[in-house]
């Protein structure tokens, strides 16, 4: 893969993610009147404290290039400034908090449903028009249209509160502080079921019915004629010849899904209760958190333009027509 | 009529010119070649029956509107070490022959009658996965367009070692010796066998393709267009190798092109296709000095002769057939200057002479040895025997 | 009339003729297609409650007018139980129907308009405007929709106050729309905009400039007619997205209690903890409808993309 196409695309990225950064400052700046009439709700204020805290804030300073010129610097060196819920931590503590609990979780979700969604995708695909497909593509396009509380609440109603096979929602069960290391990982195996569960499922869908497509333009591809007048098995021809080809394209869709997979994951955390930052996000967004928002706002969006130059770095390694 | 016949063929073409095209073909019998096998015979295989028995072939695809009658009656053989071409102009239905005898129809397409009979197993019966026992290791095939035959995502010498490492169960380290062997028989360097297929140029490309071929050494390969897109200096190169390979391996080959100097310089025999159906057969020698089938002589006419004398190209006026809704009767009929009634109302007989000569057409009611086979009643009047 | 006059009529009847017959012809191609007829079936059920819900089943319940009692299971009188106000669930449920319907068409209204106003003109225009819009498009491809959504609406709530209310659509639920509108109109652009491309290097493009016609006339008059399909096809998968995206923006608690949707309904579930109680009944009436309207639209959407699109080639 050339220098060059490294290059480009890596500028591509980076002034995307300068585009973002601005788009958080317009955004927090465009609430109208001062900041501080939130910060502080109390209207009986003495107006010199009033004055001291928009000092602080630099709240007195013009809007542009004063302001614009901090945020920006701030941002680039990792302060994100501090949350109005949690007052003095810094947003950047609060959201690492939270970072683990949602990437276990949808990483997991992501691996699940990579490996069964394309295996489902590519036998429907192989075999258009059979029963298989029929019943592949028809689940596929179910479970695509449906939002993640929508698989997540019935699987709650059934297994934890039906059956009690499972705990009903959180990450641990309360006072886990004590368990052994054994007990502790069951634990959070019985709790990271369902969601995993609600996750997965929530993918499958979409790649199934993109790996589908992908195998049937393959399938009229002419090296594929080739494998079969060799007399190989049907499998085999799925599998060492039109799978890799399929998975090309494929490679660049779900590098590019990653990125969102993060927001999209904010309803099933909200369901299950699952500390992470989409319950972050919502708990922000009721309180009207913008340090918080902002912040989420700029990880996330930042995670998509990543992942696209990840995507387009990956392609670039496995489609040998491009390696030289 | 006859004295008609007499002259054009007087006129056009004398009838004892000597061609020297027989020297290139493997003089071998039957039997020796099929005692040089590397692998046993076909199971099924009956005994003293000939490599390739092609009746009445008829493949027809599937589309919305009806059935594309792509070939309809077909009928040839092929024997041990023998070169036989495939002519005919685009879309006369080359390639679904060939495709047919190896059952590699797209999805439309489906053999809805005749017999495929190789060492005598017929192969039209056969499912998908008894086909597979033949393919590769019976009949195996070049493509036309090697860049999209390939897959281009796996290593050429792979490519070629893979039906030795599935088909025939070698080791690998075995299977991959033999696939780089095969590619420095065809001409590729041991040191470019890694390459991936856009690594090569289109004629070694080609040239990775036969080798491909004849990896598990099969009875009869077909090649379909091999030289088409390739320059003439590289077609050449390919031309001789094939036929190299053919003398020395004991190949049979079925060579599909619509070149004619291409088929006439490699071929023994050639079938010269129209609209699906059979036009004329023979001997390469016979069926270019003296074409029967009036669709033959325009082809043949119409072939620039670099040493001819600067006439106009005979062109063939009209359009091939629609072969959803097939004109009944003779299929070239509407373009032929020899036309008669019965040529738009019954399908001709072929007829078949003591040259070795196939023909399908009302200009030639008889033969002198017999009639091969009639598509509906011949007409009543059987006129003498049409000079050789 | 003059002869010229009766030409002209003459003209104009023939090609009314002509669009019954392609109708017809069309019509009966879709029929053709089992899932788009189902799911156009569907559709015309939800959109026929979601017009007058009032008319299946009477004002939409309040707390003060609930006719049951919290967490009341499904029984003779309440087909889908009641919610933990004692609410009628069927009642709320189809209500729920118009105020979602109702978002999600306004929402592909203002996707599809500047979608195909984007992509028109910067297909046909080309040159430094299309790569100024093509480079906006980009940026906005890019945004996580929801993300974005969740910055916005507590921000565009603050300007607008949240009492007000447009064409009795209540605020919060405005925000939604235009949010929606807002990151989904790129990819429909950027769709409509190869299509104007591959037109522009038809002839009758080059005909209508020979003529005469002004570039304005040209993307109405010619352009717009024969990428129509294709913004219909766009229009219908758009709304799929938009119910769902309106469905889980409503969800996390942008939605409006007193013009519930069914994202909305759900998210009094989850909040009442309906799930952990097992009260199914509060649960699956809305989400199976938001299920069964997403996947319609979805389907139709796919048929009308593999019928009317020229480049979408469906081999049987």
């Amino acid at each position: 893969m050339s220098g060059r196409y490294l290059s480009r695309k890596l500028l591509q990225a980076i002034v995307t993610i300068v585009a973002i950064v601005l788009l958080n400052f317009v955004l927090f700046r465009m609430m109208p009147g001062s900041p501080d009439r939130i910060l502080l709700k109390n209207p009986n204020l003495d107006p010199s404290v009033i004055e001291a805290v928009r000092a602080k804030w630099g709240l007195d300073k013009p809007l542009f290039p004063d302001q614009l010129v901090a945020f920006v610097g701030s941002t680039f060196t990792g302060d994100l400034g501090y949350s109005f819920k949690f007052r003095g931590q810094a947003v950047t503590d609060v959201i690492a908090d939270r970072v683990w609990p949602t990437v276990l979780l949808v990483g997991l979700g992501e691996i699940v449903s990579i490996i069964v969604g394309l295996a489902i995708g590519a036998y429907t695909g192989w075999r258009r028009g059979g029963t298989a497909d029929r019943l592949g593509n028809g689940v596929s396009l179910i479970l695509y249209s449906m939002p993640y509380f929508v698989i997540g609440m019935p699987l709650i109603v059934i297994f934890a509160a039906g059956l009690h096979w499972f705990p009903t929602s959180g990450m641990g069960s309360i006072g886990g502080g004590n368990k052994s290391l054994v007990d502790g990982l069951i634990d959070l195996v019985r709790h990271l079921a369902l969601p995993l569960t609600t996750v997965s499922l929530g993918l499958i869908g979409g790649y199934s019915i993109l790996m589908r497509s992908a195998i049937i333009e393959t399938r009229n591809e002419d090296y594929i004629t080739t494998a079969r007048a060799k007399g190989l098995p049907d499998g085999r021809v799925l599998r060492a010849h039109a799978f890799p080809n399929a998975l090309l394209p494929m490679v660049t869709l779900i590098a590019i899904n990653l990125g969102y997979v993060i927001a999209g994951a904010i309803t099933a955390e909200v369901v299950f209760s699952w500390p992470g930052l989409g319950t972050l996000t919502v708990s922000a967004l009721t309180s009207r958190d913008y340090p918080i928002l902002q912040g989420i706002f700029l990880l996330l969006a930042g995670s998509v333009v990543i992942a696209n130059l990840l995507a387009d770095i990956a392609y670039g390694f496995l489609d040998p027509r491009v390696r030289t | 009529m006859t004295e008609r016949i007499g002259e054009q063929a007087g006129q056009e073409i004398p009838d004892t010119v000597a061609i020297p095209a027989d020297a290139t073909v493997a003089p071998a019998t039957a039997a020796e070649i099929r005692g040089r096998r590397q692998w046993p015979l076909p199971k099924l295989a009956v005994p003293d029956a000939p490599l390739l028995e092609v009746r009445d072939l008829k493949t027809y695809f599937k589309l919305r509107d009806g059935w594309v009658k792509a070939v309809d009656g077909v009928s040839f053989g092929l024997a041990d070490g023998e070169a036989l071409g495939l002519a005919g102009e685009s879309a006369c239905g080359k390639t679904t022959t060939a495709l047919s005898l190896m059952q590699l129809l797209p999805s439309n397409g489906r053999i809805r009658g005749g017999s495929v009979e190789l060492f005598g197993i017929d192969l039209v019966p056969k499912s998908e996965v008894a086909m597979q026992r033949y393919r590769w290791r019976e009949i195996s095939m070049v493509f036309q367009g090697a860049m999209n035959a390939l897959n281009p995502v796996i290593r050429v010498r792979d490519q070629i070692a893979e039906p030795l490492r599935y088909r025939l169960g070698q080791p690998e380290a075995t299977s991959t010796a033999r696939a780089v062997e095969l590619l420095d028989m065809v001409g590729i360097p041991r040191r470019r066998s890694g390459a991936y297929p856009h690594e090569l140029s289109g004629g070694m490309r080609q040239r990775a393709m036969i080798a491909m071929a004849l990896a598990c050494d099969p009875a009869i390969v077909i090649g379909d267009e091999p030289t088409t897109a390739l320059d003439v200096m590289v077609q050449a190169q390919i031309l001789e190798l094939l036929e190299r390979l053919r003398r020395e391996l004991g190949l049979s080959l079925i060579l599909i092109t619509h070149d004619l100097s291409v088929l006439a310089e490699t071929c023994d025999r050639v079938l010269v296709m129209y609209a699906g159906r059979v036009a004329e057969e023979g001997p390469v020698s016979r069926v270019f000095t003296a074409p029967r089938h009036p669709y033959t002589r325009k082809l043949v006419g119409s072939f620039p002769d670099l040493r001819g004398d600067r006439r106009q190209l005979a062109v063939i006026p009209g359009q091939p057939p629609d072969l959803l809704t097939p004109p009944p009767g003779c299929r070239f009929a509407p373009r032929c200057e020899f036309a008669m009634p019965v040529c738009t109302e019954v399908v001709p007989p072929e007829v078949r002479f003591s040259d070795g000569v196939r023909v399908a057409c009302h200009l030639f009611p008889t033969s002198d040895v017999e009639t091969v086979s009639t598509g509906a009643s011949a007409p009543a009047s059987a006129a003498p025997a049409a000079p050789a | 009339m003059t002869a010229a006059e009766g030409a002209i009529q003459k003209v104009r009847s023939e090609r009314w003729r002509l669009f019954l017959r392609n109708t017809g012809s069309f019509a009966r191609r879709y029929a053709s297609r089992a899932d788009g007829v189902v799911g156009l079936l569907i559709l015309l059920g939800f959109a026929v409650l979601a017009l007058a819900p009032n008319v299946f089943v009477g004002p939409l319940e309040t707390a003060t007018r609930a006719t049951g009692h919290a967490f009341d299971p499904p029984s003779a009188t309440h087909i889908f139980g009641a919610d933990e106000l004692g609410r009628d669930m069927l009642n709320r449920t189809i209500h729920g129907a118009r105020i979602s319907m109702t978002i999600g068409l306004m929402a592909t209204l203002i996707t599809v308009v500047v979608g195909a106003l984007v992509g028109i003109i910067a297909g046909y225009v080309g040159g430094r405007l299309d790569a100024v819009l093509m480079r906006i498009s980009d940026f906005f491809l890019v945004l996580p929709t929801f993300v974005l959504a969740i910055i916005l609406a507590p921000v565009i709530i603050e300007v607008v106050g949240s009492d007000a209310e447009i064409l009795g659509i209540r605020a919060t639920l405005l925000v939604i729309i235009v949010v929606i509108g807002l990151t989904s109109w790129a990819t429909t652009a950027r769709i409509i905009r190869s299509q104007v491309l591959s037109l522009k290097g038809r002839m009758f493009v080059d005909r209508a400039r020979v003529i005469g016609a002004g570039p304005g006339r040209i993307m109405v008059r010619h352009i717009l007619p024969n990428v129509m399909n294709l913004i219909v096809a766009q229009a219908v998968l758009t709304f799929a997205t938009a119910v769902f995206t309106e469905t889980t923006l409503s969800f996390i608690g942008l939605g409006d209690p007193f013009q519930p949707s069914w994202g909305e309904i759900l998210n009094s579930a989850q909040s009442t903890g309906a799930p952990g109680l097992g009260a199914w009944w509060y649960i699956a009436p809305p989400a199976v409808s938001v299920v069964l309207v997403v996947l319609s639209f979805t389907l139709v959407g796919n048929a009308l993309d593999d019928l009317l699109n020229p480049k979408s080639a469906s081999r049987r």
